[in-house]
């Protein structure tokens, strides 16, 4: 895994790749609707499988002693790598807005630990989405790419109404931390729970999806 | 005989083609080119072979193993170039050098470095920055730097000016000599000529010949007719036509017995290719 992943970060990453996982800063925009900032880490799988196309990536990488079930695990390796160190910057950033003592929120949910439970969750759904996809025809990264978006903003939609609407998210979830952490912790455990069995079916099942594909 | 390659009816059906009962094997140390015009299916087979794409039927075998069951062993044993080797153009060539040798347990650092000198490969430089020519030579640098025992290129030459083809045809005949086994397709008959031991000659997605390259030239012969002697009776029995500027080609098995008046064109590569390829279009 240690060759794979230092071959995707050698000739697959993009320097927006980068830029994108900074985004995470923006939990430090007063009033904003910071699911968005991960969306951005779903870009840079996008762009990462652009610029692998534009590249030959997987005509070279099969030349190596790789198997295509290399490919795949190597690529999600690297986009999981990506979208942790994400929001683990973000979790950093959200401490700092807190000890800034930022007022709260109007546009959205609070950057607090109930929003990164559902985060972890929309980005799986976008990663099992755009994977899925994906390695059904990785000449179309795009279709992917528009697919999983689309997923993802209407899930974003979601759940940004539930705290609007609904009366116990509003009042219980989107607060600032450490108020309801007992509500809030469910919420993280659920969004890593699924994070981890979302992941897994999309990885299993890109494998078989690429496996079939003829390149 | 012990083939470094054995391929037994691989098929590979598509829409509009069919990759059909291909079958074919490489000797120890030999230079085996793979002709046939654009679109008869020398890259659908080579990708066939290492299941780029999933032949319906066939079986490889590399080194006396299936290569189904043998991949990332095999793969460390030989060098595989699709595509006129054009990876990754803005990154530095010593960059993708370090991603891949990795994976190569045989991978000589002395050896890479050798060939980089001895091909005039500047390792700073991105792979964008190097002639066709040398990105083929960069290719080679990479497969021989791991020890392979085969190496497998889909049209290398393709696309080069006749020095650089030369040079490569020229390292390959440096290669065989220490023992390694060369297949590479190409469409340009002279590149086999000068370097290849044997051909293999696809066709619609069909092997037509198999053979040593002075057997399959010294089995055809070729006579021009004027349209006064050109018949029915005469086109029958060859196995191609071509229009030339006295009349008409014809291409018959060196066998065949000829009473009307004609005259001889010497039958090389190129000629005998060109006649087999225009045989439906009488």
């Amino acid at each position: 895994m240690i060759k794979l992943l230092k071959k995707e970060l050698l000739l697959s990453f993009h320097p927006t790749a980068a830029i994108f996982v900074l985004m995470a800063a923006m939990v430090l925009i007063p009033n904003y609707p910071y699911y968005v900032a991960f969306f951005y880490s779903g870009l840079a799988a996008f762009f990462t499988c652009v610029t692998g196309r534009e590249n030959n990536d997987v005509f070279f990488s099969l030349m190596l002693p790789i198997s295509k079930s290399d490919i795949v695990k190597a690529r999600y390796g690297y986009v999981l790598i990506l979208e942790l160190a994400q929001l683990i910057l973000a979790v950093g950033f959200a401490f700092l807005r807190s000890a800034l003592g930022f007022p709260s929120n109007e546009a959205g949910i609070e950057a607090n630990v109930a929003m990164f439970g559902i985060s972890l969750f929309m980005l799986s759904v976008f990663n099992l989405i755009f994977f899925a996809i994906y390695y059904r025809n990785i000449k179309k990264p795009g279709v992917a790419a528009i697919f999983a978006s689309v997923t993802y903003f209407l899930l974003l939609g979601l759940f940004e109404m539930l705290v609007f609407f609904v009366p116990f998210a509003r009042d219980k979830i989107d607060t600032a931390d450490p108020l309801f952490w007992e509500y809030k912790l469910i919420i993280l455990a659920v969004g890593i729970i699924s994070f981890v069995i979302i992941n897994a079916i999309s990885y299993l099942s890109s494998i078989k999806n690429f496996e079939k594909q003829d390149i | 005989m012990d083939y470094i390659l054995d391929v037994k009816n691989l098929t590979k059906r598509y829409e509009n083609f069919t990759l059909n009962k291909v079958s074919f094997s490489l000797e120890k140390g030999k230079i085996t080119g793979f002709i046939g015009r654009n679109g008869a299916g020398k890259t659908t087979t080579f990708k066939s072979l290492f299941n780029f794409v999933h032949p319906d039927t066939g079986d490889v075998v590399v080194f006396g193993k299936s290569f189904k069951e043998n991949e990332l062993d095999i793969k460390s044993r030989i060098g595989f170039v699709l595509g006129g080797a054009s990876y990754y153009l803005n990154k530095k060539v010593k960059t993708i050098t370090e991603a891949a040798k990795t994976f190569y347990s045989r991978w000589d650092d002395d050896e890479y470095r050798y060939y980089l000198e001895h091909f005039g490969i500047d390792d700073n430089k991105t792979v964008s920055k190097l002639s066709s020519g040398t990105k083929v030579k960069y290719a080679l640098a990479l497969a021989l730097s791991h020890h392979a025992e085969l190496l497998i290129l889909d049209e290398p030459t393709s696309g080069l000016d006749p020095v650089s083809r030369d040079e490569i045809l020229q390292i390959f005949l440096d290669l065989v000599e220490r023992g390694i086994t060369i297949l590479f397709s190409t469409h340009i008959t002279s590149d086999l000529d000068y370097c290849a031991d044997n051909i293999i000659y696809i066709k619609n997605g069909e092997i037509i010949a198999e053979n040593k390259l002075s057997v399959f030239i010294d089995q055809y012969q070729i006579l021009e007719f004027n349209k006064e002697h050109l018949s029915e009776d005469l086109i029958s029995k060859a196995l191609g036509h071509r229009r030339t500027k006295n009349g008409t080609s014809l291409l018959f098995f060196k066998d065949v017995v000829v009473q009307e008046p004609h005259k001889r064109i010497k039958a090389d590569l190129d000629a005998i290719m060109v006649h087999l390829e225009q045989e439906n279009h009488l």
